[in-house]
């Protein structure tokens, strides 16, 4: 955490220190520096940092939008949000469910195939490049072609049925609230396993090829190898991965925006979809916000300890 | 490579494994489910209404529909929203990657107080989801009069673009080798010469990488153009898609013509440069 404090640097920045005339004359590295920082830095701290303060205050303001009038009202957003908004309840057991359910099944399917994928097997790079090629397409395509899809008539789901002779399966998928968060989340699996996929295969780069081959002679089955020698040097990408999962289910949006703008009956609300209908649709800044601040120290609480752990090998690899 | 010379074999063994045949199989086997949406998707867009009611999903499209893409592209006014995808993505990709690496050499290479907080506080900006703070984006990008504006919604991309590329190039510039620079900067020239001269080129291939991922992301970009941009006139493909979705959703024909228009960019320039896909997403997430 604190490499700037080790005494190599102390000395080197102070070697550095320009000089009155450096600095005026745009010689000094520290202007220099500077310079070359504050295209990035503004921007950023603009758009994307003042945002998330300003998010913060705005969940203890009343305000539609629009007037100058935003009176603060304390915790009566959250207060508000609690106890007097059941669809925000809805939202977060969606939320709980679709993230539970993302940071399990799309990483394990990733695995299996990079784990596949890695055996020599004619055509396997045209293969990881099929599983990849929905990862690049548009969340809202993919809302759009799954929807089609999902089509109770024409759809593909229900003529398959139908043409295998089995249309008493036949469901209305996005129609029916019982089943229309898991049918949104087919469409995500079939999105986001490629992802999972290629960083296990990135990791499995990393594994040892002559620890397997010393455990290949010392006699361990597939099985044996796979269990300590893969696995064990697995173990960072496994917590990449599921981190990486988690955050992503957290701003599930587009999904839920282009399948079933959070129907039917609210059964697909999730928290960043009802923040955004809050404040931009029904003109409730304050409660839109208090929505956001709640789903940013979610992730606040998963995030930190991460990139901790991130930077810290960031700085042992350096 | 290897893997072609001796398939189906395992590691020090030339006889053909069974178990990696049927894994084989099976792989395959997937890869045809992952690949059904596509077709499904293409072979609609190319039938008539009719044809899409009464017939069976996987026929092949007699009598190919290429009208069908003309029409979703005058009615889902496609000629405007192409034009300001391609607009912003070709101005704010570039721009984004130029100025995270002058910001990340300038963390990597030029030392001075307070810098590591400054390098965190960057870092903190990965994992921020801006679809959860739309409505303050707005009010930001609002409080500037730049609502339905291009400066509008590249300054917000740009912003959450920064964090990223700053991460990984800034892991990347330090672990230049120092002689490189250290010549140069005894010759008496400036950090922007050897930021320029030096740096960029030596790292053509994670910036080329950086360079795909981020017409992607931008190219794919929905919720913050969705609040941003809310004249029609300057709607991005997203938007334009979505906006048809809802206005002729029983339209089977034309709906997938657009979807298969919207998606199409993205999938060639995929296609071209797959190899840098992967080394842009590892390098960040996957070190050694």
């Amino acid at each position: 955490m604190t490499t700037t404090d080790s005494p190599v640097s102390a000395e080197r920045s102070r070697r550095q220190l320009p000089s009155r005339r450096e600095v005026w004359s745009g010689r000094s590295p520290f202007v220099q520096g500077l310079v070359m920082l504050a295209p990035a830095v503004l921007i950023y701290a603009v758009f994307a940092f003042y945002p998330m303060l300003d998010v913060i205050h705005l969940s203890f303001l009343k305000w539609n939008g629009l007037t100058d009038n935003r009176p603060f009202v304390g915790f009566n957003n959250y207060v508000q949000i609690f106890t007097a908004d059941p669809v925000f309840w809805v939202a977060f057991r969606n939320v709980v469910i679709w993230t539970s359910l993302s940071i399990v099944i799309p990483p394990m399917i990733g695995f299996s195939l990079a784990l596949g994928l890695n055996q020599p097997l004619p055509g396997r790079n045209p293969l990881r490049a099929v599983y990849y090629l929905p990862v690049i397409i548009a969340p809202i395509a993919v809302a759009t072609m799954w929807r089609w899809m999902y089509d109770p008539f024409s759809g593909l789901f229900n003529q398959i049925l139908t043409g295998i002779g089995m249309p008493g399966l036949i469901l209305d998928w996005l129609g029916d609230r019982n089943v229309a968060l898991y049918s949104m989340f087919a469409a995500s699996v079939w999105q986001s396993v490629g992802f999972s996929m290629v960083l296990f295969l990135a990791g499995l780069q990393g594994v040892s090829q002559t620890l397997l081959e010393a455990a290949r002679i010392d006699g361990a089955g597939r099985f044996g190898s796979f269990r300590y020698v893969t696995l064990p040097a697995l173990r960072s990408t496994v917590t990449i991965v599921l981190i990486l999962s988690l955050i992503n289910s957290l701003k599930a949006f587009d999904l839920v925006y282009g399948m079933t703008g959070g129907g039917p009956a609210q059964s697909t609300q999730m928290l960043a979809m009802w923040s955004y209908t809050q404040a931009m649709q029904l003109g409730n800044f304050g409660n839109g916000s208090a929505i956001s601040v709640v789903l940013l120290l979610v992730t606040l609480v998963i995030v930190v300890p991460y990139l901790r752990w991130t930077l810290r090998r960031e700085d042992a690899s350096a | 490579m290897n893997a072609l010379a001796a398939p189906f074999r395992l590691a020090g063994s030339s006889r053909i494994d069974p178990p990696l045949v049927i894994l084989w199989a099976c792989l395959i086997l997937l890869a045809l489910v992952w690949v059904v949406p596509f077709v499904f998707i293409l072979f609609t867009a190319l039938k008539s209404q009719s044809d899409i009611m009464g017939g069976n999903p996987f026929g092949l499209p007699v009598s190919p529909q290429w009208q069908n893409f003309a029409h979703a592209w005058v009615r889902g006014n496609f000629s405007t929203t192409t034009f300001n995808s391609v607009f912003i993505t070709v101005i704010k990709v570039p721009l984004g990657i130029l100025i995270s690496a002058m910001a990340a050499y300038s963390l990597a290479r030029i030392p001075w107080r307070g810098q590591r907080l400054l390098f965190l506080l960057i870092v903190f900006g990965t994992m921020i989801p801006f679809q959860v703070m739309l409505a303050p984006i707005f009010g930001v990008v609002n409080g500037f009069h730049l609502i339905n504006t291009y400066v509008g919604v590249i300054l917000p991309y740009l912003a959450f673009g920064v964090p990223y590329q700053v991460f990984i190039l800034y892991g990347f510039f330090k672990d230049v080798p120092r002689e490189l620079s250290e010549a140069a900067q005894i010759d008496g020239a400036s950090h922007f010469t050897i930021f320029w001269r030096i740096f960029l080129p030596v790292s053509l291939p994670v910036l080329a990488a950086l360079l795909i991922l981020d017409f992607v992301a931008t190219w794919n970009e929905f919720a913050m153009a969705l609040v941003i941009l809310q004249a029609k006139g300057m709607w991005t493909l997203p938007l334009g898609l979505m906006s048809f979705q809802s206005q002729f959703s029983s339209n089977y024909g034309e709906l997938n013509s657009a979807i298969v228009m919207t998606v199409l960019p993205a999938i060639i320039v995929y296609l071209i440069f797959q190899r840098y896909f992967v080394s842009g997403l590892t390098t960040g997430a996957i070190k050694e």
